[in-house]
């Protein structure tokens, strides 16, 4: 599967519904939807999965779910998003198929290189910025590492950490196809609004 | 190759769950431990830890396990089951829909936790091969599913679904038997597993009041 060219994925967060934020972030405009609720049931995920996919295939974007590869399977979801400490690309990748979308979180060219080699469709790089969704040990990579990466790579990159409507045009000048949010827009007072804008931005 | 019900083991040993913590290499202990004594179905239950943690240290069990033709399987995860060449996948009542993962992962030996004769009779349904029944006997782990079903339960549960079950929760050797006697097809346990030293004994223990 294709990824577009320029695109919004957004991420499910602890708190929010991941049904009625996939709702918003689509009505918005975002592409991609993953689903991750750390700490869930396969059962909670399964029944969130069915009804973010549905509003997905309404709005042809991408559904993806994170970590879970085996509910990715089970549902037919487009593909998943492996972190570091997930199950291998590699072996995400043999269950998969060969079309699957499978992202990967890197924080440098090394792991990226790897994440190709191991058949990753697009690396998810972050955190670009300071952020508050997760607790964070190292500093921010800064815009420089989309540039490094986009160029060593050779793999659409999804840059994530801390990137709202203020920076996220430079995000794109560095080189990242896609931009990854989670309180951007689950933290927007009008999320569809806060999700539109994000769109406006990667496309001027 | 899914393994029919004659050729399942009596006994299913439940992983430690503090592989994350402070039971680090408990699993491989017991696993070791095992030798090449007869069969075992062990299932590996670490909920702590992450996908790829669980992934490598089922790649590693899996010959262990082996040597003494047991079975491994995984809780919860059928991606890392499949991943590492386990036998199977050990859903808990609270797992993405049976049916579902039986189709996605229609290779792999697929048992399910339940905890009542309704919830049974659909894993059944659903084409689970096996089910863990439980709490049978009063037991400080699985205070959380409530009281002890006691045998009655047990044989309700094993009269109504023809797949083999194992009796869970308080199941020391000397109950195993009235537990068979019940209809159940084995018995699993995690407790008196825990001590990798002993647990040669202790599963030759069980397998004195277990058929053959």
């Amino acid at each position: 599967m294709n990824l577009p060219r320029r695109f919004i994925c957004v991420i499910t967060d602890e708190q929010c519904s991941p049904v009625e934020l996939a709702g918003m972030a689509l009505d918005g405009g975002a592409r991609m939807v993953q689903l991750r609720r750390k700490g869930a049931s396969g059962r909670e995920l399964f029944e969130w999965a069915v009804r973010v996919q549905e509003l997905c295939h309404r709005h042809e974007a991408i559904f993806i779910v994170n970590d879970r590869v085996d509910i990715a399977l089970a549902m037919n979801a487009d593909g998943v998003h492996l972190g570091q400490e997930d199950l291998p690309v590699a072996a995400a990748r043999e269950i998969l198929g060969p079309d699957a979308v499978i992202g990967v979180s890197v924080s440098c060219v090394e792991e990226a290189r790897k994440a190709h080699d191991d058949g990753a469709s697009y690396i998810g790089l972050g955190h670009i910025f300071p952020t508050s969704s997760k607790e964070k040990s190292s500093p921010p990579l800064g815009t420089t590492a989309i540039e490094t990466v986009s160029k060593a790579v050779d793999l659409p990159v999804v840059a994530i950490g801390g990137i709202g409507p203020v920076n996220a045009a430079g995000v794109i000048r560095a080189g990242a196809s896609g931009i990854a949010v989670i309180s951007a827009v689950t933290g927007a007072a009008n999320p569809v609004m806060a999700t539109r804008e994000l769109v406006r931005t990667i496309w001027q | 190759m899914i393994a029919n019900r004659q050729s399942l083991p009596r006994l299913c040993i439940v992983s430690g769950g503090g592989e994350h913590a402070d039971m680090k290499g408990s699993a491989l202990r017991q696993a070791s431990a095992l030798g090449h004594s007869g069969a075992v179905m062990y299932q590996l239950r670490e909920k702590g830890l992450l996908g790829g943690r669980l992934y490598e240290l089922a790649c590693r069990l899996k010959p262990l396990l082996a040597r003494s033709g047991s079975l491994l399987q995984i809780n919860d995860r059928a991606d890392i089951a499949q991943a590492s060449g386990a036998d199977g996948v050990h859903l808990p009542e609270s797992s993405c829909p049976a049916v579902t993962i039986r189709k996605a992962f229609p290779l792999l030996l697929a048992g399910q936790s339940v905890h009542s004769v309704r919830a049974a009779r659909e894993a059944e349904k659903s084409g689970i091969h096996y089910l863990l029944f439980g709490p049978v006997f009063p037991t400080p782990s699985k205070e959380r599913f409530g009281p002890p079903q006691g045998l009655e339960n047990l044989e309700k549960v094993c009269r109504t679904v023809s797949i083999p079950v194992y009796a869970l929760g308080g199941v020391t050797p000397e109950r195993a038997l009235a537990c068979i006697e019940c209809g159940a097809w084995g018995v699993a346990a995690l407790a008196p597993f825990l001590d990798a030293g002993s647990l040669p004994v202790t599963v030759e223990s069980y397998r004195s009041y277990l058929p053959t």
